[in-house]
């Protein structure tokens, strides 16, 4: 099942006791999308292909104490409609909670216009968001309930592929902490940080030694997860894997997020190279051309020693 | 209220904001001077209705053009929204007034400032109360530069296709933006054909008539349909030294002789 029906599921589930939830669409899609549509229109708002208009309708939404929902493909939600976020639900602080689908390469084969390698960044830093970046459903699903019950302005990032489970899965304490760790915490381990699909790539590429490795699902990067630090406080290595270009990536959240606790330990950035990809082939093939493959992730662990 | 009461509270205002700003050497007299008879319309013409108990407006207004929200503040003093210590404050530290409007401040009901926001999250609000069933209405006032923005565009077609006719945006057209004429910047003319043409029903008027505004804001509150009101001002109206002025869209330094005329232009 993909993330996007996970997260509209439970959105729609809601929706029959709570008349003040409002979903906004910029013509994007789902399964779960046309469930909801039929049995919540009034709830439902098609905003055209809009995305700064529509981020503009929710703020007027959320001001009346609704809780509120925006949904569109990640490029464009985040890039298109960044000054709307952050001068409705930043400045005036409203509950307004993005979906984003479709985050680093996931539309291969659209080309670069819909690649969205650059969200994180611009998102991290808007004033008051918190951000969110599941491996797996089960994330999904305690991300969409948390939204529902607590809602907040929230950046919420979405794979455009279905993903595999984690195991063991998520549960409601690691939902709380932001974060789970694989892996039992040794001080001479190297530990292998990241979210979201490229997460499963880091394990697969670890499989066959993966007792020497630990591996953080940071799901939440912000607000950054102060108990993590706790935690891994005794590793000296940290390999930060993210499908996104260089400038304000995981990497840079994990160091900013560690500094802010006096904690300084190595950290390697593997992301993708500063540049658009024209290339064509498919996800797999663009992270393996640009850096991104299991093997080079490996590979870059071999830089501690 | 009668009109002409109406306009003595216009010009009223528009003197104690010009003393403000000679006091705090800061704001836009051109921008708030064009649009003072529309929102005094508004607020004394019972187009927004009062709680007098709750001492708040039962109806919203949106400045979209934020840099002109501070028209609002001798006006929700007057109803007692704003104190008069707040209001004296104005301009020193700790003030709650500030040239742009926030929400933090008592009766203003958008953060606003940068341009093209507010007919969508007006249209958000109209929406809101529609599907509750609440009889309120949300106006938004947006410069004529506004539509220079591509979102106000956006805007304008999902309020018409969703005919939200407890929704008014009313076009402050005075034809100047901080470099010059729209005319001669990016022509933004025919306003009217433009808006009209997306089959919104739309009201041309004299913006500092009173008496046409109030008959103009009748009549888009009769209507079934999402109504715009075109309002047609000068830059600085009131005050002869900043009239259609570019360079009055700020602030800008006087001679005495220039403060004694403006006072006399204002009486």
């Amino acid at each position: 099942m993909l993330q996007r029906d996970i997260f509209i599921d439970e959105i729609t589930k809601k929706m029959s006791k709570d008349k003040k939830i409002y979903f906004l669409s910029a013509d994007f899609g789902a399964a779960s999308l046309d469930k909801l549509r039929a049995q919540f229109p009034k709830n439902f708002v098609h905003c055209g292909i809009s995305e700064q208009a529509m981020l503009d309708i929710a703020s007027g939404l959320a001001l009346e104490k609704n809780k509120v929902f925006v949904y569109a493909m990640a490029p464009f939600l985040s890039l298109r409609a960044i000054e709307q976020a952050k001068c409705g639900p930043g400045l005036m602080n409203l509950p307004i909670c993005m979906i984003s689908v479709g985050i680093g390469l996931g539309y291969a084969d659209a080309g670069p216009t819909h690649y969205a390698n650059e969200d994180f960044s611009c998102f991290r830093s808007i004033v008051g968001t918190s951000i969110y970046t599941p491996s797996d459903n089960q994330t999904t699903k305690l991300i969409a309930k948390d939204m529902l019950q607590k809602p907040k302005f929230s950046y919420v990032r979405l794979d455009r592929d279905a993903q595999k489970d984690l195991n063991p899965k998520i549960n409601n304490q690691d939902y709380k902490n932001g974060f789970k760790i694989f892996g039992k915490i040794e001080k001479n381990k190297i530990a292998i940080l990241s979210h979201g699909k490229i997460f499963h790539d880091c394990l697969n590429a670890f499989k066959k030694n993966e007792k020497k490795y630990i591996f953080i699902n940071l799901f939440r990067s912000k607000p950054f997860p102060q108990k993590l630090v706790k935690l891994v406080k005794n590793i000296k290595n940290f390999l930060v894997v993210d499908e996104q270009t260089p400038s304000g990536s995981l990497a840079s959240c994990v160091y900013e997020g560690f500094r802010d606790y006096k904690f300084f330990p190595k950290i390697i950035s593997k992301s993708l190279p500063e540049r658009y990809f024209f290339e064509n082939g498919g996800r797999t093939y663009l992270l393996n051309k640009f850096g991104l493959s299991q093997k080079e992730i490996y590979k870059a662990s071999r830089n501690f020693r | 209220m009668q009109i002409n009461d109406l306009e003595s509270l216009a010009k009223k205002y528009r003197r104690e904001i010009f003393e403000k700003f000679l006091e705090t050497q800061q704001g836009h007299p051109g921008s708030i001077f064009s649009m003072m008879e529309i929102v005094v319309s508004l607020y004394h013409g019972g187009f927004l209705r009062f709680d007098k108990n709750k001492k708040e407006f039962l109806d919203k207004l949106l400045i979209s053009k934020g840099h002109a929200t501070s028209a609002l503040y001798p006006i929700l003093r007057d109803y007692g929204v704003i104190s008069n210590t707040e209001w004296n404050k104005w301009g020193k530290n700790n003030s709650k007034l500030r040239i742009f409007g926030n929400t933090s401040i008592p009766g203003i009901d958008i953060t606003s400032g940068s341009l093209g926001h507010c007919i969508g999250s007006g249209a958000g609000m109209a929406i809101s109360y529609k599907n509750n069933n609440q009889d309120k209405k949300v106006y938004v006032v947006i410069s004529e530069g506004e539509l220079y923005e591509g979102s106000t565009w956006e805007a304008l077609l999902f309020a018409k296709h969703r005919e939200l006719n407890n929704l008014t945006v009313i076009i402050d057209i005075n034809s100047l933006i901080i470099l010059g004429n729209t005319t001669e910047c990016v022509n933004l003319n025919p306003i009217k054909d433009k808006i009209s043409g997306l089959g919104i029903e739309t009201h041309e008027v004299d913006g500092h008539n009173i008496d046409n505004l109030v008959s103009a804001l009748k009549t888009t509150d009769d209507s079934k349909n999402f109504s715009c009101i075109l309002a047609n001002t000068v830059k600085g109206k009131g005050a002869s030294v900043m009239e259609n002025k570019k360079n009055w869209h700020y602030w800008s330094p006087m001679t005495k002789e220039e403060i004694k005329k403006t006072r006399e232009d204002l009486k």
